[in-house]
């Protein structure tokens, strides 16, 4: 019975860690669109654990300005990094928009505070444009540029969001 | 092949358990050569690692043991004295045999280049031939004697079988393993009947349970090549190899092998029901404060009660599960003990007390080194060379104590000798020359700190340096260890009488105790194993000592440091009257924290900040209260290191420069919160004359705003009945924050009955003025609580 077990959670973790095997098929990607500052950013849906209504968290010390905190996700105590912070996008209040998407990476998790949401996308990876050839620094977690009508969405590499840069 | 693997792996459990064990029995035997049961026990290990070596192909080990037990054997028939030369080399074969197992451990061979076995085989040859030479004739009395050539015998044909079965086809084998069974059932058979007889002569129950107990002991103490009678139906296979004797010996214990990862995760769960039990508390109290006198509230007293007492003590039944006796650690030192007094000349003996005390596997793991380094350290410095000793009238032999006990939710690991000791000065003056302290510092110092010196990097007191202690690194690295397990070391020492070392550490890692400190408006936990006491001061008791705050407490010198210095928290709160400090100890060392508040001692579970905050200096990880918060838990050892760095004398006045000076009215900020625009008028009609900057809000909710993102709010006239928020309400929210616990509230109300007034105070209001009043009276109540005459 447990192996039993075992085996879904495993199916379903290879799933999860490797999401674009199956999608290469048709070249569609899904993703999770939200915006930040000015700009719209997404991630893999798939990397995406949750997305919560900002909630209490708990200043940490010695840490680059752009984490918040921790903060208890159903007894897990996660890191808050604020992506507008990050991004040097314009700071402002929290307004009923803003939300934490919680993103996993392997087994490590955290949250990102972003503006609002917009939606879920699919889109043909073979019109993903590779990032623009800049030395900036923000842009080295850029995945590709993606075009949706006339809506420029930055995918970013979530395995560079989770990396600690604490410079 | 799995199923090799499998016994490859089971042999490798049961080899380094017996080798655990060996170390200390060859100590003992060395005072004691004639003990037979010590010696049959160290035999069986040679002889039960050297059956299944040879199973499993371990053709290296198999000869190195076969030697061993070749001495064993011929020591055991009182053939051969155990004289300390030849413990030399039995030890030396001992260390060879764990080597040899530790590379099949890691390499899953014993053939390797590191290892040469050859020389020790030879020395243990001419030994076991050197005594067959001279015959020496029996001295052992006829007792010992008749069992002795029992156990010969069966040895020799042991020998024989093991040998041809080398040589044997599978079909001879089989037709050996028959043979031996068929023996083996005659011999149970013959034995069982005796047995019976004997029960029959014994009526009593007692004797009855005893005599069967009684019974296999007895069998496999001389090594029968088949000793389990009680178990004829055994694999076969089992039966030809003679690893069964030991095997059965530990299945008279009741235990299961469980994998640590399993008790890891079984640890995670109930840490997690803790820390539910912690906020089921919590809503508890706040459950009970509202519906005070209902009848529910019984009920659910008795099951919040009683899930909390089952919780804990399932923890503790679960932590029990990962205990293990400290004498696994303590075992080796015996061997250690001897091996360096043999090679200091000096005579020393190790008292152990205690061993059967528990701990966490984790820390078992983590104190050998620290605690090895400790008692080498005792035998190198402490404990005086023979002579030395007889010329001050000490006995030649010198003893070194090793003990360990409980206290509390601690654990006492204390190591004392009847040695030498330290003299403080001489401490001192060292210190002094390898300019560990300054002059000053040393003029304040008590014995006590001096005796910590030795724990600096740096310090080393041995004059001559020895290859076993005295290169200065070792003590610092035991206070590192220590530190690393929250522990605490304590140094006590009379020169010429010897000195104690007490280490305390927590019993467990995962769970632990905590005092709650507030730093500004942030809590933190810090564990309770490293506060030593909390005292309160006033500013008067700080004073000044080449320009760092310390305090003398007793006669004591502390360091002071504001925690909201070392983690760079923002000074919001002004300065009270008092100041709380939290006397912490890490391993040698003291340090007064100054913290805005003491919250209350917790029980909390250590979580980990995860990978991306990992390493974060000061902090150990963080835990979740019960109102769901998370709260993080300081480091103390590291604290400590940043306390060194911020240590200064600008600890309270920081916070002073900050508060801006108010020196004209229209410095004062007044909010005034009404939802009536009229009643807002008034209260500023009122109050204008003064001179005051005025700000206004609606309702509670946009004033606590207000009052939250502009600390500037020097005072708040405050209506009660409100939209969204009333001022009673916006009050409570206000005394929350501490930098706000002392900024006036006025009540400015048409609501007048006393009830209304009480709440008022409970809410947190400095004063309740009631609707209509003179403008004049608002003027002064409200510069009364600005103190402004």
């Amino acid at each position: 019975m447990s192996e039993q077990l075992q085996n879904i959670v495993k199916q379903q973790q290879e799933q999860t860690q490797a999401p674009s095997r199956e999608e290469k098929d048709d070249n569609i990607i899904q993703l999770v669109g939200f915006i930040v500052g000015n700009e719209e950013f997404a991630v893999p849906i798939l990397s995406i654990q949750e997305i919560i209504k900002p909630i209490e968290w708990t200043k940490v010390p010695f840490t680059p300005d752009f984490v918040l905190g921790v903060f208890n996700l159903r007894g897990n105590v996660l890191p808050l990094i604020d992506l507008r912070k990050k991004f040097n996008a314009p700071q402002a209040e929290f307004d009923d928009d803003v939300r934490f998407i919680v993103i996993k990476v392997g087994d490590e998790l955290a949250g990102f505070v972003i503006d609002r949401l917009t939606e879920a996308l699919r889109i043909d990876s073979n019109t993903i444009l590779p990032p623009p050839d800049t030395s900036m620094e923000r842009d080295a977690i850029i995945e590709g540029i993606a075009r949706k009508d006339d809506r420029i969405i930055t995918i970013l590499k979530i395995n560079l969001l989770l990396k600690a840069d604490n410079e | 092949m799995d199923e090799m693997q499998e016994i490859m792996e089971d042999f490798l459990v049961e080899a380094f358990e017996m080798i655990e064990q060996i170390d200390q029995d060859l100590v003992e035997l060395e005072s004691n050569p004639d003990d037979l049961d010590l010696l049959n026990k160290i035999f069986r290990v040679a002889h039960t690692i050297k059956g299944s070596g040879s199973f499993l192909n371990l053709d290296v080990l198999t000869k190195l043991t076969h030697h061993m037990e070749d001495v064993l054997n011929k020591a055991r028939k009182g053939e051969l004295k155990i004289t300390a030369d030849i413990m030399d080399v039995i030890l030396e074969s001992v260390d060879m045999m764990k080597a040899l197992l530790e590379n099949i451990r890691d390499n899953g061979t014993d053939i390797t280049d590191d290892i040469d076995i050859n020389p020790v085989v030879a020395k243990l040859d001419a030994i076991s031939q050197g005594k067959n030479l001279s015959e020496v004739s029996e001295t052992n009395n006829d007792s010992s004697n008749s069992q002795k050539e029992e156990t010969v015998e069966v040895a020799d044909e042991d020998e024989l079988t093991e040998e041809d079965y080398a040589n044997m086809s599978p079909e001879e084998i089989e037709a050996e393993i028959e043979r031996l069974i068929q023996k083996r059932a005659e011999e149970d058979r013959a034995r069982r009947e005796a047995k019976k007889k004997q029960q029959a002569q014994n009526q009593e129950k007692n004797s009855n349970n005893s005599d069967e107990k009684k019974e296999p002991k007895k069998e496999s103490k001389p090594e029968t090549p088949a000793p389990v009678e009680s178990k004829p139906k055994t694999a076969p296979k089992q039966e030809a190899k003679k690893s069964v004797p030991a095997k059965k010996v530990s299945t008279v214990e009741q235990t299961i092998r469980v994998d640590v990862n399993r008790l890891d995760n079984l640890m995670n769960l109930i840490g997690e029901l803790v820390l539910s039990k912690n906020r089921l508390i919590k809503i508890y109290n706040d459950v009970e404060e509202r519906y005070e006198g209902e009848h529910f509230l019984d009920e659910l007293n008795q099951v919040v009660s009683s899930i909390s007492i089952v919780t804990t003590d399932l923890q503790i039944a679960v932590m029990k599960t990962r205990m293990l006796q400290i004498g696994k650690v303590f075992n080796k030192f015996p061997r250690v003990v001897r091996d360096l007094s043999r090679e200091l000349g000096k005579k020393v003996k190790l008292i152990i007390k205690g061993e059967e005390t528990e701990l966490d596997k984790s820390i078992i793991e983590e104190i050998g080194d620290p605690l090895m380094h400790m008692i080498r350290n005792s035998v190198d410095h402490g404990i005086e060379p023979p002579e030395e000793r007889i010329k001050l009238g000490k006995p030649e032999e010198g003893i070194i104590e090793l003990k360990a006990y409980n206290e509390g939710n601690q654990i006492v690991i204390e190591i004392a000798d009847d040695g030498k000791g330290m003299d403080p000065e001489v401490l001192k003056q060292k210190a002094l020359e390898k300019g560990i302290i300054s002059e000053k510092e040393a003029d304040m110092m008590s014995d006590k700190e001096a005796f910590m010196l030795i724990f600096k990097a740096g310090f080393s007191t041995a004059a001559k340096v020895t290859n076993v202690s005295g290169r200065g690194v070792g003590m610092d690295v035991v206070k590192t260890n220590v530190e690393k397990l929250n522990g605490i070391i304590e140094v006590d020492s009379v020169p010429g009488k010897g000195s104690v070392f007490k280490i305390k550490i927590p019993l467990t890692l995962a769970i632990i105790q905590a005092l709650l400190v507030s730093a500004q408006e942030e809590l933190f936990a810090v564990p309770l194993a490293n506060v030593i006491e909390t005292v309160r001061i006033t500013l008067e008791d700080i004073s000044t000592v080449e320009g760092k705050s310390v305090l003398k407490l007793r006669d004591e010198v502390l360091p002071l440091v504001n925690m909201s210095d070392i983690f760079k928290i923002e000074k919001i709160l002004g300065i009270n009257q008092y100041l709380y400090v939290v006397v912490l100890g890490v391993g040698a060392s003291k340090v007064g924290l100054i913290v805005d508040g003491l919250i209350g001692q917790e029980e909390i579970v250590i979580k980990s900040l995860g990978e991306y905050l990992k390493g974060i200096k000061g902090i150990a990880g963080a835990t979740i209260r019960g109102d769901g918060k998370v709260t993080l838990i300081v480091d103390v050892a590291a604290l400590m290191q940043l306390a060194k760095d911020t240590h200064s004398k600008t600890i309270v006045t920081a916070s002073v420069e900050t508060k801006k000076k108010k020196e004209k009215p229209e410095d004062y900020v007044i909010l005034v919160v009404d939802d009536s625009n009229t009643d807002r008028k008034i209260m500023k009609n009122a109050i204008k004359p003064l001179g005051f900057t005025i700000k206004e809000a609606t309702n509670g909710e946009e004033a606590l705003n207000i009052i939250k993102n502009d600390s500037n709010i020097d005072a708040a006239l405050v209506d009660i009945e409100m939209p969204k928020m009333d001022g009673y309400t916006l009050a409570q929210e206000i005394r929350k924050y501490n930098r706000f616990k002392n900024l006036p509230l006025i009540a400015v109300t048409s609501r007048t009955t006393k009830s209304d007034r009480v709440r008022g105070v409970e809410v947190g209001m400095n004063e309740y003025i009631t609707k209509p009043y003179t403008p004049e009276y608002l003027a002064n109540v409200l510069k009364r609580n600005l103190k402004l005459s």
